[in-house]
């Protein structure tokens, strides 16, 4: 019977740890996560759970490990994947065997040299802990810093909005998801925040975080001295690529082919941590939940032999305030926009065309349009502009004769 | 004891749609499949979002949320992030009304 390891008790590692034993896989899994907590979704930490609404909601319920004979390891670290003698080495120099592995490990928090960055007060979020230290510090707070004004930034200040704090953003580029929205689309949701009464600061970066003993106070690279109870940091991530594969050189994130194979034999790689040739989209580094899921189950289906290309056309979701954000796709550059639904109302979606290729959907408060494109976009279809903005046009129709 | 309820009229769930219902302290929704009528109740075991809401292909129906996909013959989660079933209930058409079969 084979040994199969899970580096990374994440969203992605659990849920192929699920998958290969939905699938009837009664080989061994050891399933390593550095978390002392069993795997949970982590997107409810700067929404619901941070507002305290929700408990932790678990990838698999608690005892399913047991129950399904994972021997699971929350709280050990992995230091180091050994291809040559194929074991994966732990904290405390334990060795487990592998016939295949499965590298998980996500991403970490980026973090610059900023001065004061280590005061109190000062925090950034991934973990559950750091979603609770976050909630004890707004409790009785009255005023917030936020630096980043990514996913993380934007949805940490819908909620402590909504918990009735101030909330200022200090943001490098000129509007919220610039990155991943443009500044067109960015705009949206620049205005969906000053309605809810964030101020926010563009084209501005941290300098040093201020206090004594504990934060009071940002000062900008611009100058500005930003005063608050307590800070927020979120700047982005970076691959967790410590348990690099040994000879497969990390090139922002793990390499792997369409398959997810890392091109070791039998060692493949999932999630924030993977750098994945897309069929469509060309080699890609995805840090969403529905990626991370997804990848974790094709994986285990073709470490049980399925063979299966992932070319899911990806998708995430953002909720502000009460205001749902969708997007499918991916798109770094895109040459034309076509709306469908009111921009102004807050109810749209927002088709984003290259050279005629629909690349990407973005919905605000809109139904359905957002998935029903993924079949479209990852066949590459080119869509007409008239039927994409009408809404009486049913993008259904265009799903048949597309390739997926 | 099992009760059949009438929750609306013959008819009036058109082929391929999908209509909520309030019964009791529950909504179930009634989804057409190439003329067969299935009950299943319509929030998501993953963040009760309102699965009458979302896209139904075939007797496949996709939560708008956060994309889990529910088989309404079985009420089986196909894919994630639900994990847990919804209940489904046995549903029929009778002297003129829509009617599911409920628990007492």
């Amino acid at each position: 019977m084979p040994d199969f390891v899970i580096v990374g008790g994440g969203l992605a590692g659990a849920t192929a740890a699920g998958t290969l034993r939905d699938r009837g896989f009664d080989g061994r899994i050891v399933l390593i996560g550095a978390e002392t907590m069993a795997p949970y979704e982590r997107p409810p930490l700067s929404k619901e759970y941070l507002r305290g609404e929700s408990d932790h909601r678990f990838v698999r319920p608690d005892g399913w490990y047991e129950e399904n004979s994972v021997d699971a390891r929350f709280g050990v670290r992995a230091e180091r994947l050994n291809a040559a003698e194929r074991v994966v080495e732990l904290e405390g120099g334990e060795r487990v065997p592998f016939d295949q592995a499965l590298i998980a490990t996500g991403s970490r928090n980026r973090r610059f040299p900023w001065p004061g960055l280590d005061l109190p007060g000062v925090y950034d979020l991934r973990f559950a802990p750091d979603a609770d230290a976050i909630r004890g510090a707004a409790e009785g707070a009255g005023k917030a810093v936020l630096v980043g004004m990514g996913f993380i930034g934007a949805e940490v200040a819908a909620s402590l909005r909504m918990l009735g704090l101030e909330v200022t953003v200090v943001e490098f580029t000129g509007t919220p998801l610039e990155r991943v929205l443009g500044p067109e689309l960015g705009r949206s949701i620049e205005a969906l925040h000053r309605d809810h009464g964030v101020e926010m600061v563009f084209h501005d970066a941290a300098e040093r975080f201020e206090g004594k003993g504990r934060f009071e106070a940002l000062v900008t690279r611009g100058g500005k001295r930003v005063e608050g109870d307590f800070a927020v940091v979120g700047v982005g991530v970076e691959p967790a690529t410590d348990v690099a594969v040994q000879d497969v050189p990390v090139d922002d994130g793990i390499p792997v082919d369409a398959r997810l194979r890392t091109g070791v034999e039998g060692v493949w790689a999932v999630g924030d941590v993977a750098r994945h040739d897309h069929p469509v989209f060309g080699p890609i580094r995805v840090e969403h939940f529905d990626n991370a899921m997804k990848m974790g189950e094709t994986a285990a289906r073709n470490m049980l032999g399925a063979d299966e290309v992932f070319d899911d056309a990806h998708w995430f979701w953002s909720d502000q305030y009460e205001t749902q954000i969708q997007m499918s796709g991916f798109a770094t550059d895109w040459d034309d926009t076509v709306i469908r639904g009111s921009v102004q109302d807050r109810s749209f979606a927002a088709f984003l065309l290259k050279d005629g290729r629909l690349v990407s959907t973005f919905g605000m408060n809109w139904k359905f349009d957002v998935r029903r494109s993924m079949p479209l976009i990852a066949a590459a279809a080119h869509p007409d502009r008239e039927q994409l903005a009408d809404p009486g046009f049913d993008l259904r129709q265009l799903h048949e004769g597309v390739t997926r | 004891m099992a009760e059949w309820v009438k929750i609306g009229s013959s008819g009036e769930v058109a082929d391929g749609e999908v209509n909520n219902y309030s019964v009791g302290e529950r909504q179930i929704s009634v989804a057409n499949v190439d003329g067969d009528l299935h009950a299943f109740d319509d929030l998501c075991t993953h963040q009760q979002c309102s699965l009458a809401e979302g896209d139904l292909d075939g007797a496949i129906i996709e939560c708008p949320c956060h994309g889990s996909r529910f088989d309404i013959t079985t009420g089986g989660a196909i894919t994630g992030p639900a994990a847990d079933p919804v209940d489904v209930f046995e549903v029929r058409e009778q002297d003129g009304e829509l009617q599911v079969l409920m628990d007492e």
